[in-house]
């Protein structure tokens, strides 16, 4: 039986070393937290193969929980009619042992406390013997963005006889839709205490097999390593431009390449332009030049030569960013943009 | 391969409630014509197919229980006490489908299988209220939701489906619809999805081509409007085939020769092809040769699970006895199964001459007899025994069974708590053949009875003595050589005929045949 998680950096091939790990005739299951790396994957999965092979089922870590946890178990028994993301209300606060706590009052499920639910009604060994009786291979991709009772819950399932490989990227943390009152609330703060609570649950912590890009260059990962203090290295010696950009007629040129993604930190599709937002653009892997778009508080950072410092959650949003850039990567400041097009 | 282990009926048609557990490979349905034979068919066809139109088509009126109806209509009328209708097909032998795997079923363990659902649906729960309240008799089925789900509680898709299925009701043999559906299944069974695509590509080509070479001429002297082929979904490839027999269309055949055709097709060996075959009343419509021949078609069959619905003890004992499952008219909740039956009994119901298997084991109470003059008299000396009673009256059945059979009956009726009485001779030696013989038979409702006095060995010698009189007055006239008990004993059938025409009302009857007809009275 091997278990183990493995701490990646942007580029370095996480989904292609789980689509390499595939084969037609073990049993896997596959589950991502985003829909977009559901799709990114599935799309990988059937290039490779050339179909979606039946012995390889991937879900979304919520489609997961819900279809695979808690449906065949409960759902008649409570009579829910699926998850909502809306959060719970915090008054009237129901105790542990009360359903209403976990789901609204027209019995929809809500999303963050659903694990908790099942966790609860003592099925967590039921899961996992649900998992050692259907599946051979169990993976988990962008485990980084479990958090809350989700955290706590795949900690739990990892008891499963089955081979298991978690990845994810500790700096890619950007989603909190996990989030539960203050469970697991400080659980990215510290990188090293994160990774003993896999070690606790007897799962081999790897942080040297993918821990070089080859998406990006060794200029961009300098400049990662650098100035946003996230440690990234590239795979070879290849180099390109990373440079600030803020003279207005080349800001503009910029605007309108259309082989030049333009990421925002917010609404990018008020932009009109070839554009995406930060934490959104997580898992793709197909721009080649990137244009970073800074505000004014980020360009101040730029300015003092670190973003090190800036709020951890736009730091990391930041690093993900800068990390899609293949080729060059360049920075321009948002007012001038604002100059081009009325919002 | 995947087959059916369970069937769970709740609320549907004459069964509030039933469990039955099936064989992987053969089930043979047995039961009087009220029993619900075809509602297990029929059940089992429901939720294979998915299909709500065909709930819909049937009507949720004809296929709820009468009874919790009635029930709930003449009681408080509670919303929550609203009758739901349950299916549930539990599966084996699908390792890979934890879509099917869930503790969503009444069993409320882990298990898989589908199941379909009735149930008043919650939004309209104020409209059922006003119309409850109106305290009519007409119940609210419109308010009623139709519900396929896998045991996880997920929907069930037509592409998901885990097993195909076909069902073949003899009786609608020349339906039109019961047809069109047949072929179309034995189609999709036989051409994978990609050659059906195939072949309505073609279909359509086809099409096109006759009309642009056939129709040209007529379609070039008209301007806006032309002539064309149909080419939409009701009329397609699907909607088109038929199937045929030597280029003979199967449905311009005999009845008989449809029924035989259509099952022993469906009953061939295809890899995924069909995984469950329902057959209803296969008997119908069938020469005894074709019954015999279809009878071969089915015990050859593997990879098929089959169920046979039938009123026919040939096909039951033909098949395998240990395969059968007897539904009760009285008691549908509690059906019973002789898979307990030893292999030595059933394979000599498999190879015994034509006989009355189902007649006993459909029977609360049967006498069990020794040879047709006893079979012909019975009657008779029945309602001697008991003045103003009858067999029939009384619900006993009358079997004649060869004597060394005796104890095969004995075994079947003892598995399924028949009350039996055994009349028989005593060949000389009652404390032999009449005691020591069926001491592992006798039980509570199983007696046997004969004459104890060994001088009295046969029916015949019995009859004869007690009464004297009377055959005398029949049988001694033109007797040389043969005295009248002689006669009797060597023309058995016809002494019993006579006595039956001539002196069936004043008969003395046998002391062990009055015990006998007491006891099974009783």
């Amino acid at each position: 039986m091997d278990k183990s998680v493995v701490f990646a950096v942007a580029g370095s091939g996480k989904t292609t070393r789980l689509v390499t790990a595939l084969d037609e005739t073990r049993r896997f299951l596959l589950v991502t937290y985003t829909e977009a790396n559901h799709e990114n994957l599935r799309a990988k999965v059937i290039e490779r193969f050339g179909y979606l092979p039946p012995n390889i089922a991937i879900y979304t870590y919520f489609s997961f929980l819900h279809s695979f946890c808690y449906r065949p178990f409960l759902r008649s028994q409570k009579g829910t009619r699926g998850i909502t993301f809306n959060a719970p209300d915090r008054f009237p606060a129901y105790s542990l042992t009360d359903d209403r706590r976990y789901m609204s009052p027209s019995r929809w499920l809500y999303a963050n406390r659903l694990a908790k639910f099942i966790e609860q009604a003592g099925l967590i060994g039921a899961v996992v013997a649900r998992i050692e009786k259907y599946f051979d291979v169990f993976f988990v991709d962008e485990v980084q963005d479990f958090g809350g009772h989700d955290f706590n819950f795949l900690l739990a399932i990892s008891a499963a006889q089955v081979d298991m490989s978690f990845v994810g990227d500790f700096y890619q943390h950007t989603f909190d839709t996990s989030r539960d009152g203050n469970v697991n609330a400080n659980l990215h703060d510290n990188y090293d205490a994160y990774k003993k609570k896999f070690e606790r649950a007897r799962l081999k912590v790897d942080t040297v097999s993918l821990k070089r890009s080859r998406r990006c260059s060794k200029s961009v990962c300098d400049f990662i390593s650098e100035r946003i203090g996230i440690d990234i290295q590239a795979h070879d010696e290849r180099t390109s431009a990373v440079r600030f950009e803020d003279d207005p007629a080349a800001v503009a040129a910029i605007y309108r390449d259309p082989g030049t993604v333009k990421l925002f930190y917010k609404e990018h599709h008020k932009y009109g332009c070839f554009s995406q937002n930060w934490g959104a653009s997580k898992g793709m892997d197909r721009f080649e030049d990137v244009c970073v778009v800074l505000n004014p508080g980020n360009v101040r950072a730029w300015k003092a030569g670190s973003f090190r410092d800036i709020n951890p959650e736009t730091r990391n949003k930041l690093y993900v960013a800068c990390s899609r850039a293949r080729g060059n990567l360049t920075f321009v400041p948002e007012s001038l943009l604002t100059g081009i097009v009325r919002i | 391969m995947g087959t059916i282990q369970r069937l769970v009926l709740r609320n549907f048609k004459r069964f509030k409630a039933l469990e039955l557990e099936f064989d992987p490979e053969l089930n043979i349905l047995v039961g009087g014509n009220e029993a619900g034979k075809s509602s297990v068919l029929q059940a089992i066809d429901i939720v294979l197919s998915a299909s709500r139109s065909k709930v819909e088509g049937i009507g949720l009126e004809a296929l709820f229980n009468v009874d919790c109806i009635v029930e709930f209509l003449a009681g408080t009328r509670k919303i929550a006490d609203l009758p739901v209708l349950l299916i549930e097909v539990y599966f084996d032998g699908l390792p890979s489908r934890h879509d099917l795997d869930g503790r969503n079923n009444s069993k409320g363990g882990d298990h898989l299988g589908i199941k379909m659902m009735c149930k008043p649906v919650d939004e309209y729960t104020r409209e059922i209220q006003t119309i409850l309240a109106e305290g009519h008799d007409n119940f609210p089925f419109e308010y009623y939701g139709v519900h396929f789900l896998t045991f996880t509680d997920e929907a069930v898709f037509p592409y998901k489906k885990p097993l195909q299925h076909l069902l073949i009701d003899s009786s609608l043999i020349n339906n039109e619809h019961a047809t069109r559906e047949y072929t179309r299944s034995m189609y999709a069974a036989h051409a994978s999805v990609a050659q059906r695509n195939l072949h309505g590509f073609e279909y359509r080509k086809a099409k096109a081509k006759f009309k642009d070479a056939v129709f040209k001429t007529m379609n070039d002297g008209l301007d806006a409007y032309k002539f064309d082929v149909k080419t939409s979904p009701k009329a397609n490839v699907e909607t088109d085939i038929i199937l045929t027999e030597d280029n003979i269309p199967v449905d311009s055949k005999g009845k008989g020769r449809q029924c035989f055709i259509k099952t022993e097709f469906a009953l061939r060996n295809r890899e995924h092809a069909l995984h469950v075959l329902l057959l209803e009343e296969p008997e119908n419509h069938l020469s005894h040769v074709h019954m015999r021949k279809l009878i071969e078609r089915i015990r050859a069959s593997v990879k098929k699970q089959l169920f046979v619905a039938t009123h026919s003890s040939f096909i039951a004992t033909r098949l395998n006895l240990r395969k059968v499952l007897i539904l009760s008219e009285d008691n549908p909740s509690r059906p019973a199964s002789l898979k307990d039956l030893s292999t030595g009994t059933a394979e000599f119901f498999m190879k015994a001459p034509d006989n009355n298997v189902l007649e006993l084991a459909l029977c609360k109470k049967a006498i069990l007899v020794e040879g047709d003059a006893e079979f012909i008299l019975m009657e008779a000396l029945y309602e001697a025994s008991a003045p103003g009673c009858s067999l029939d009256a009384d619900g006993i059945h009358v079997i004649s069974v060869d004597g060394t059979s005796f104890k095969r009956y004995l075994e079947l009726a003892k598995l399924l708590g028949i009350k039996v009485a055994a009349i028989r001779d005593n060949d000389k030696d009652h404390a032999a053949n009449c005691v020591a013989n069926y001491e592992d038979h006798v039980t509570a409702s199983i007696q046997v009875f004969a004459d104890p006095d060994n001088a009295r060995h046969t029916f015949e010698v019995c009859m004869y003595q007690d009464n004297q009189v009377a055959c005398e007055e029949l049988f001694a006239a033109g007797r040389r050589s043969l005295s009248v008990e002689d006669y009797m004993l060597k023309n058995k059938t016809d002494a019993a005929f006579h006595l039956l025409e001539k002196k069936g009302a004043t008969l003395v009857v046998p002391g062990y045949i009055q015990q006998a007809v007491a006891w099974i009275k009783a």
